[in-house]
């Protein structure tokens, strides 16, 4: 019988096992039962060398399975396959937790290693489930929902968290007066007369099925893994934190930069995407398509929207800070262009041409937008830059794909730079240092 | 109607015809927690962060002021004076009668059948929010050129602009529907299911939602992803829709078009509704019951939104009195 904590590790029955775990400074010891259950999984294709010994191995293995599966094209899942043995759900459950804390303290919430480490375990839940014999899973994915469960039926606003981070989108799920259908009778209930040349019980198990329930399920602890991490991070700027934690983490610091580099150099070092981008001259090729529009000219209807808050923003820290969403500092205009000549000759000129090719011309009937466009540089409402007035208004920071598609929806036809990009910056980051590899070349 | 109102005319709705009663219920509620805005000139709403303790002096200042268009927060703050302290914002969908993408008017300004074609808009994503997504507190306004959704569930009103995001893309049809399913249960193979195949759910919304824009087109719309060629074909096959017969349309298409004509249509659905206010949580909106001075026409509340007609219901006295009207 599979355990519950072993798909959801922060259910009461795992939290118990957190309570009950003795001592962490034996996180780094051999476990002689990590070792006989992981020697002993079935299917599993890997020599003792590389069999965990501890649970400090465990979390590392954890992690190397993460960034494998996501980035190594020749992923052996033999070599992982302890990490589906539902035998070990006790040492998992320790490690899921160490693994948190360890994340917690050593990066930021929204960094891409936190990332990584929460899409995995949506991930892995998802495997696990997959192996468990149909009757327990039924069960187990019965308990973990119940806490999410009103009168016996889900509404989809009880998970409206994990709709809003965009891991569940409602367009996938089938609802009905504010329930996500999910039983069989249920859906007969309602739907059977609808389908007039297919059969209601056959359509029922194609569109919903288990998988529906595996996927909120999944999402569900992902969510919860994300919101635990967050809760963590709160808490360690109160409380002190245990070492061994503290020297994972360290270690998880390294290794991460160290495995992910060995599949994708530009994601290598630390900082990620917008790590190995640096401070330089614009280069017009490397805008994305939404950006080159708007250098082009919009016409009347998204003007404002494009020049004030795209491409202002977009154009002052491609020139002068790319790497802001890495750094997760409050920074001004004036700490990478003290003197403010960048941006009197760079990046205004460029935002005032992108204004002038605007139908109508942006300023003509509309001059008080210079004064906005200050304001979001960060130099208050006011209609020229003064150091003076710097710190009056914020430096906005881009605005993702996201909102474009919903500020801008003209400005927005994807091409292939923008594959797997949420923010315009990071495209012109990534199409830029292609550029430069290929000039170098 | 449909031109503007002067001074005197405002002075005259304000003075004769506004009462404190056309204030809807759930704006004279915890009126004093919003922020309202005025426009005294029609050069825009630049007089900000005003706030009355109750629907009486709201009165008094419409009724001294006459301004040319009167607005309220969607937002609720403790401090709305300073826009501080923000507690919950109602969620709000705009569909305005002169952008919508596709309009069989194809009018300059609003006329009686973009507003009509508006109207069908609104109580179509009315259905869904309330079928399909079990919202209950909904207010449905004229605002003058069009309609605004205003949706008061406390669930709503607490979330996020990416909740509100997302809800507004399901309620608009603004995703093309997934159509490959895997089962493994049932196979390994996946199962392919166009939108129009699945009676229920999105697909059965995002149907709809495609069929009404192809029975509106004329012809002569641009739409990102629609070429000529492809909207004369649409037009030469759109007569297999009225008997929801899409395989026959499909097939006229051409698989490959078909595929440009759905996601073309997802895009016309996202901007049938102005999104920026929907994900807005601090706007101010035209004020329920005042004067929309540019058309001459008054903002309310529809209560019958089946038969609801603003050219009968929202029309002050004063356009009555004009010469020649």
């Amino acid at each position: 019988m599979t355990e519950v904590s072993y798909i959801n590790p922060l259910s009461n029955e795992g939290r118990g096992i957190i309570r009950n775990y003795g001592d962490l400074n034996q996180i780094f010891k051999e476990d002689d039962s990590l070792i006989e259950i992981c020697t002993h999984t079935a299917n599993q294709k890997l020599s003792d060398d590389y069999i965990p010994k501890s649970y400090h191995d465990l979390a590392l293995k954890r992690i190397q399975w993460a960034i494998e599966k996501k980035n190594n094209k020749n992923f052996t899942q033999a070599e992982f396959e302890f990490l589906t043995n539902d035998e070990l759900y006790l040492q998992d459950v320790v490690t899921f937790h160490i693994l948190c804390q360890a994340i917690a303290v050593q990066f930021n919430t929204g960094s891409r290693e936190t990332r990584l480490f929460v899409q995995s375990q949506g991930t892995l839940i998802l495997e696990r489930l997959a192996k468990i014999p149909p009757m327990s899973r039924a069960e187990i994915i019965d308990d973990v929902l119940d806490e999410v469960k009103i009168d016996g039926s889900i509404k989809w606003k009880s998970l409206k968290d994990i709709v809003a981070s965009k891991r569940l989108k409602l367009t996938d799920l089938l609802i009905d007066r504010g329930d996500i259908v999910l039983q069989q009778d249920d859906f007969l209930n309602r739907f059977a007369d609808r389908f007039h040349d297919r059969s209601p019980d056959r359509m029922y198990s194609i569109l919903i099925g288990d998988s529906v329930k595996e996927q909120i399920l999944s999402r569900l602890v992902m969510q919860k893994t994300e919101e635990y991490i967050k809760r963590i991070k709160e808490m360690s700027s109160r409380i002190e934190i245990h070492p061994a934690i503290i020297k994972i983490g360290e270690e998880l610091k390294e290794f991460i930069p160290d495995e992910t580099g060995k599949y994708n150099q530009y994601y290598a070092g630390n900082g990620g995407i917008y790590g190995s981008v640096q401070a330089g001259k614009l280069n017009p090729d490397a805008f994305p398509p939404c950006i080159q529009e708007t250098v082009n000219g919009v016409s009347s209807g998204g003007r404002n929207d494009a020049i004030v808050l795209l491409l202002t923003s977009f154009a002052s820290y491609a020139r002068l800070y790319p790497r802001i969403f890495a750094s997760e500092e409050n920074v001004k205009v004036s700490d990478m262009d003290p003197d403010l000549t960048i941006t009197e000759n760079e990046i205004l000129p460029l935002i005032f041409d992108a204004a002038d090719n605007c139908t109508p011309p942006l300023f003509e009937d509309q001059p008080q937008e210079k004064i906005n466009i200050i304001s979001k540089l960060g130099f208050g409402m006011h209609d020229r830059l003064d150091i003076n007035h710097e710190g009056e208004t914020k430096w906005y920071t881009p605005m993702s794909c996201e909102k474009i598609k919903i500020h801008l929806p003209n400005l927005c036809h994807p091409d292939k730079s923008c594959k797997g990009i949420n923010n315009p910056l990071s495209c012109y980051g990534r199409k830029k240092f292609q550029l430069d590899n290929a000039q170098k070349e | 109607m449909f031109s503007k109102a002067t001074l005197k005319e405002r002075r005259q709705y304000y003075r004769e015809e506004w009462s404190v009663k056309d204030l809807p219920e759930f704006i004279a509620t915890d009126l004093k927690k919003r922020e309202f805005g005025f426009d005294h000139n029609g050069r825009g709403p630049n007089d900000r962060y005003k706030v009355f303790r109750g629907p009486e002096s709201l009165g008094k200042f419409l009724k001294f002021k006459s301004p040319f268009a009167a607005y309220i927060s969607v937002a609720f703050y403790n401090n709305p004076r300073r826009r501080e302290d923000w507690l919950k914002a109602e969620y709000i969908f705009d569909v305005d009668a002169k952008d919508i993408p596709i309009r069989t008017c194809q009018c300059n300004g609003v006329c009686e059948v973009c507003l009509g074609e508006a109207l069908e808009i609104v109580n179509s994503l009315i259905d869904t929010l309330q079928s399909d997504l079990g919202l209950k507190n909904i207010h449905l306004i004229y605002s003058g050129r069009g309609y605004h959704i205003r949706i008061l569930d406390e669930e709503m009103m607490s979330a996020n602009s990416e909740l509100r995001s997302e809800v507004l893309k399901y309620a608009a049809g603004a995703e093309v529907p997934k159509s490959q399913f895997i089962n493994p249960e049932i196979s390994n193979k996946s199962f392919n299911f166009e939108h129009f195949t699945i009676p229920v759910g999105y697909s059965k919304i995002f149907t709809d939602k495609v069929k009404f824009n192809i029975q509106h087109l004329v012809g002569n719309e641009k739409i990102d992803g629609i070429n000529p060629k492809l909207m004369k074909d649409i037009l030469s096959s759109r007569h297999h829709l009225d008997n929801d017969n899409w395989g026959y349309f499909k097939r006229d298409i051409g698989p490959r078009r078909y595929k440009n004509l759905v996601a073309a249509m997802a895009r016309v659905n996202l901007s049938t509704i102005d999104a920026k206010v929907s994900i807005d949580l601090k706007r101010i909106l035209r004020l329920p019951s005042s004067l929309h001075s540019k058309v001459s026409m008054k903002c309310m509340e529809v209560k019958n939104r089946e038969n609801f007609d603003p050219l009968d219901k929202a029309v002050p006295k004063f356009v009555y009195e004009r010469k020649g009207v």
